[in-house]
């Protein structure tokens, strides 16, 4: 059922699936990427910094979709995440997306959520930033955020971050990344189960 | 003025008994400084590493830590006697020295002073793990609390 948009993408998910529960890394690569940043464990972001705005700050917007309500619609172009809503509504958040080559599409159900998900920083990262520990047991300061959803078998899921600059951006290895106000916001309002499409872009 | 003359010659006698006194008495003692209770060796080896920020993620930390010996934390002895270790967010090694503070606890950073920003306290020390937290409370912060399960052979 999901169609692969990028053969570097099933590359860079067999490499990723090496590190089992990696998601939110960047690394400094000679690949194009959009935002180069990279993750920064432990960082506890201010109050302000969560406080998104513009566009990308939450907000209901006029949608028209035959999808019904509950549904969740990923625009990796836009940069957008939509949670469809009765009467050609749907809350619109901000996301941070997958940086080039990681970036895919397809549909997907949540299969498990997640308070609090514990992060294991991958191999290269710990080789790069050897002080960090294997595994940080989920709370503030961790990159996963305060709240996971989990995309069906696949390793990628949506997911909180530390780095609300990030929003807006193309910077993830292929999960979706939301301030933590918004993902546990959206956490409240998807069960497991919730059919989630992750297309380039959203026809309205 | 004979008068006036021993009574100044009196006072210069006082004064300078005085000083003789302040003299003579016992310097403030220095503060002892207590060996630290923990020897660099027992640092030295392999380690799972893993941290966690509430108490009550410890236990399944420390099983975490036990689990992450593919990827260990290595500690080797430095030159000076100490141990080489990663500061915070520092990628390269330096030596760090195990030191006892004066509030009783050990401390591991650099030479010098017990307690400074850059050291850590030790704390839960038996032959196959130990625990960490950094002073800085930024660094606190962000690492938490770090705990080091010892890989292969248990001592």
């Amino acid at each position: 059922m999901k169609v692969r948009t990028n053969v570097l993408a099933r590359t860079a998910a067999a490499a990723i699936a090496a590190a089992a529960t990696f998601c939110p890394g960047v690394f400094a690569t000679a690949q194009q990427i959009d935002m180069n940043v990279v993750d920064q464990p432990g960082r506890v972001p201010t109050p302000e910094e969560n406080q998104l705005s513009g566009a990308y700050e939450r907000q209901e917007v006029f949608f028209r979709s035959s999808e019904s309500p509950g549904t969740v619609l990923i625009d990796t172009n836009s940069r957008f995440l939509y949670l469809v809503q009765p009467n050609n509504r749907a809350v619109r958040y901000g996301i941070g997306v997958g940086r080039e080559g990681f970036q895919w599409q397809g549909v997907e159900k949540i299969s498990k959520k997640q308070e609090w998900p514990d992060w294991r920083p991958p191999p290269e990262m710990i080789e790069r930033q050897p002080y960090l520990p294997r595994f940080m047991a989920g709370g503030p300061g961790n990159p996963l955020g305060p709240r996971a959803m989990y995309l069906g078998k696949t390793i990628y899921r949506i997911h909180g971050t530390n780095q609300p600059q990030t929003i807006g951006h193309a910077v993830s290895s292929g999960c979706f990344r939301l301030v933590d106000d918004d993902v546990i916001d959206l956490y409240d309002r998807v069960q497991v189960g919730t059919k989630v499409f992750i297309k380039q872009a959203v026809v309205l | 003025m004979a008068k006036a003359f021993r009574t100044g010659a009196a006072a210069l006698v006082g004064l300078a008994a005085a000083l003789l006194a302040g003299c003579a008495s016992e310097p403030p003692p220095a503060p002892v400084i207590a060996a630290p209770a923990i020897n660099p060796d027992q640092l030295v080896g392999k380690w799972g590493f893993a941290a966690y920020h509430r108490d009550s993620d410890r236990g399944r930390t420390i099983k975490e830590a036990k689990a992450q010996c593919n990827r260990p934390y290595v500690i080797s002895k430095g030159p000076g006697g100490g141990v080489m270790m990663n500061l915070a967010d520092q990628a390269n090694v330096s030596e760090l020295v195990l030191k006892a503070g004066p509030d009783g606890k050990t401390y591991l950073g650099p030479a010098g002073d017990a307690g400074t920003a850059d050291d850590r306290v030790v704390t839960n020390v038996d032959p196959n793990s130990f625990t960490t937290n950094w002073v800085d409370p930024d660094n606190a912060s962000r690492y938490g609390t770090s705990v080091y399960e010892r890989c292969g052979k248990k001592a």
